[in-house]
């Protein structure tokens, strides 16, 4: 270990060389930048359309849906991650073990799939209620 | 390698990799230029190089705007956190034996660690902009990203099997009978997609796809913010290509020539195809891309592990009767 | 030199832990964690457990937190949030919780005082992560996946109702 930590050193160096030449890039351009001032400058940009209404819009819940399911399968390959490393020790046993995970992971992949979980635009999925009292959201796909 | 030399091997690595991707939108603008028989820039300097020392300069005057509107700090944190992580990710690529920045026993998960945290610069910089078209287009950017950074992963550890290690140097070192890009194939496909998808590059470009959503997450920064948008982007299209060439052909292996050599002509080959591929496939719908990802790539990386984990115990189970 | 990098990561965790429970803005906030992960991140890889370290980038830092900037981008509370952040922020709410967590702490230093665990120096291959995991462990491993499985089927229930179909909008 060690041995890990004394080459760690020259890593410091690359780490606070990168950070100091980000800082330098935007140090640069705050001090040759120019200024400017017009009438519309310090506009949102909506294609030359002028504003209308406030930005806090309501997204659509498939992007919550597919940042779950990436926090979910990525918490899968971690599994896989563990395997892969120590596959030839494992031998046989752990391939029928990583199989069965494996398994249940393409069951949920199925089942995601089968729901149109992560269908987009066409809406065609039954059993979905009516959302009586809400708004519709105002993605656009 | 001595210390010393690991350093200044360092700070020579960041000053390439940052010279690299600039170079690299000029020549990619011209490669572009050839490929579609027009001339793309040729005017200044030899072949029009000189373009990037003009670029950079205009970049460098442009007014640095921070929007009024926006969350300050997060606008500026957004833009540099992708260009520190794409140099930091180069750290752990062996580009020779002995010539690397950070050797540890995790490298591939560190390069893995490092893309995944590029989603943020996207999110952050659309959510910090205040502004309908950078939130939707942050939002919908950082769906891609995680949508094939899922198996992303996942379509690197037929390599990890095969070598038993995640050192990147062991990888290298496991491939001097055969490259893993014959074995691994499917691996190779499914990390090029994720790849493209990671760095956001045409075809899979649609953070930024002009004509639906103005410029997507990075609709309202200018000047050197949005040049470190590009740098991140460029930086990352040339560290994938550098894992690729680690991971799937051999690295810096090949006769005659230098170590090192190989490993630049290798890289600079499939940087060549990442530019040609811009040129030759058109953009997918978003649906379309977000089909593809879940429906037939995740489903392939699989396969992939399935087959490989068999094949190879088989094939092992028979040499050693 | 590894004590320095050691006590210089467990600062920033501390830091970074410290800021981001005392912003009023949910972005910041999670900056500062993000960052306090990172250093937990190197705090792991130091004592030896680079595979931890790893998930610990990719997982926590890579993933969950991918998920919070996601739901605060959905909810986009803008300044109301940031009003309601602050009153919650004020030292009524947080000071019981505050001195019971405080004495747990307490209790905490003086029990590790009287028997001091003592850290292997070993370092923690990957390799034999996955040969317990996948040796000894395998069941639970099997369980996990399981879960994850409910954990899938739960989320999308959740999310199903606010699902707007195309014939609704018409």
């Amino acid at each position: 270990m060690t041995d890990a930590v004394t080459s760690l050193w020259p890593f410091l160096v690359y780490v606070v060389a990168v950070l100091l030449l980000v800082a330098t890039m935007l140090g640069l351009s705050f001090v040759l930048g120019q200024r400017r001032a017009n009438r519309a400058t310090n506009m949102p940009f909506e294609s030359g359309v002028l504003s209308v209404g406030s930005p806090q819009i309501h997204i659509a819940v498939e992007f919550y849906l597919v940042a779950i399911f990436f926090v979910i399968f990525d918490l899968e390959t971690v599994f896989i991650f563990a395997w892969a490393v120590a596959f030839f020790e494992l031998g046989w046993e752990g391939f029928i073990a990583v199989l069965v995970f494996i398994a249940i992971l393409a069951v949920a992949l199925v089942y995601e799939l089968s729901t149109g979980a992560l269908d987009w635009g066409v809406k065609t999925r039954a059993g979905a209620p009516r959302p009586e009292s809400r708004q519709p959201q105002e993605e656009q796909h | 390698m001595s210390e010393l030399g690991t350093v200044t091997f360092g700070l020579l690595l960041i000053a390439a990799a940052v010279g690299g991707a600039a170079v690299l939108t000029w020549f990619e603008r011209r490669l572009l230029g050839i490929w579609q028989d027009r001339y793309g820039p040729d005017r200044l300097g030899p072949l029009g190089i000189g373009q990037v020392v003009a670029d950079m300069l205009k970049l460098l005057t442009k007014d640095d705007w921070v929007p009024p509107f926006s969350d300050r700090f997060v606008f500026v944190f957004a833009p540099t956190a992708i260009v520190v992580a794409m140099l930091l990710g180069f750290a752990v690529v062996p580009f020779a034996p002995q010539l690397y920045v950070l050797d540890i026993n995790i490298g591939l998960l560190f390069f893995l660690g490092m893309t995944s945290l590029a989603v943020y610069s996207v999110l952050l910089g659309g959510l910090a902009s205040n502004n309908k078209y950078a939130l939707l287009g942050g939002l919908r950017s950082a769906a891609q990203m995680v949508s094939y950074e899922v198996f992303m992963g996942l379509s690197l550890m037929g390599v990890v099997m095969l070598t038993g290690s995640f050192s990147l140097r062991a990888i290298v070192e496991a491939q001097r009978d055969l490259w893993y890009c014959v074995p691994q194939v499917l691996g190779l496909f499914t990390f090029l997609i994720a790849g493209i998808a990671e760095s956001h590059r045409l075809p899979f470009d649609l953070p930024e796809a002009e004509h639906e959503l103005t410029a997507g997450f990075h609709t309202e920064y200018g000047g050197m913010k949005f040049a470190m948008f590009m740098l991140g982007e460029y930086l990352g299209l040339i560290l994938i290509s550098c894992m690729i060439t680690t991971l799937f052909f051999g690295g810096w292996l090949g006769p005659w020539l230098p170590p090192l050599l190989w490993f630049c002509l290798k890289t600079f080959a499939l940087i060549c195809f990442f530019v040609l591929l811009r040129g030759a496939i058109p953009r997918p719908r978003y649906d379309q891309l977000m089909t593809l990802g879940w429906k037939y790539m995740l489903p392939l990386t699989l396969l992939n592990l399935v087959l490989t984990g068999a094949l190879a115990l088989l094939l092992e189970g028979q040499r050693h009767v | 030199m590894l004590e320095t990098l050691f006590y210089g990561a467990a600062l920033i965790a501390l830091t970074a832990t410290a800021a981001a429970l005392t912003r009023a803005n949910a972005a910041h906030a999670l900056i500062y964690l993000i960052v306090s992960l990172l250093a937990v991140a190197v705090l792991f890889f130091l004592l030896g457990a680079p595979f931890a370290a790893a998930l610990e980038i990719v997982i926590y830092a890579g993933a969950i937190m991918v998920l919070f900037v996601f739901v605060i981008m959905m909810l986009n509370v803008g300044e109301s949030g940031r009003a309601q952040e602050r009153e919650w922020l004020r030292a009524r709410h947080w000071i019981v919780p505050g001195i019971l967590a405080a004495a747990l702490l307490l209790e905490l230093l003086l029990a590790l005082r009287h028997n001091p665990v003592a850290t292997s120096a070993m370092e923690v291959d990957p390799k034999r992560v996955g040969l317990a995991l996948f040796g000894p462990y395998v069941l639970a491993v099997e369980i996990a996946s399981l879960l994850l499985l409910a954990a899938l089927v739960g989320a999308y229930h959740l999310g199903r109702h606010f699902i707007v179909r195309r014939e609704d909008q018409r």
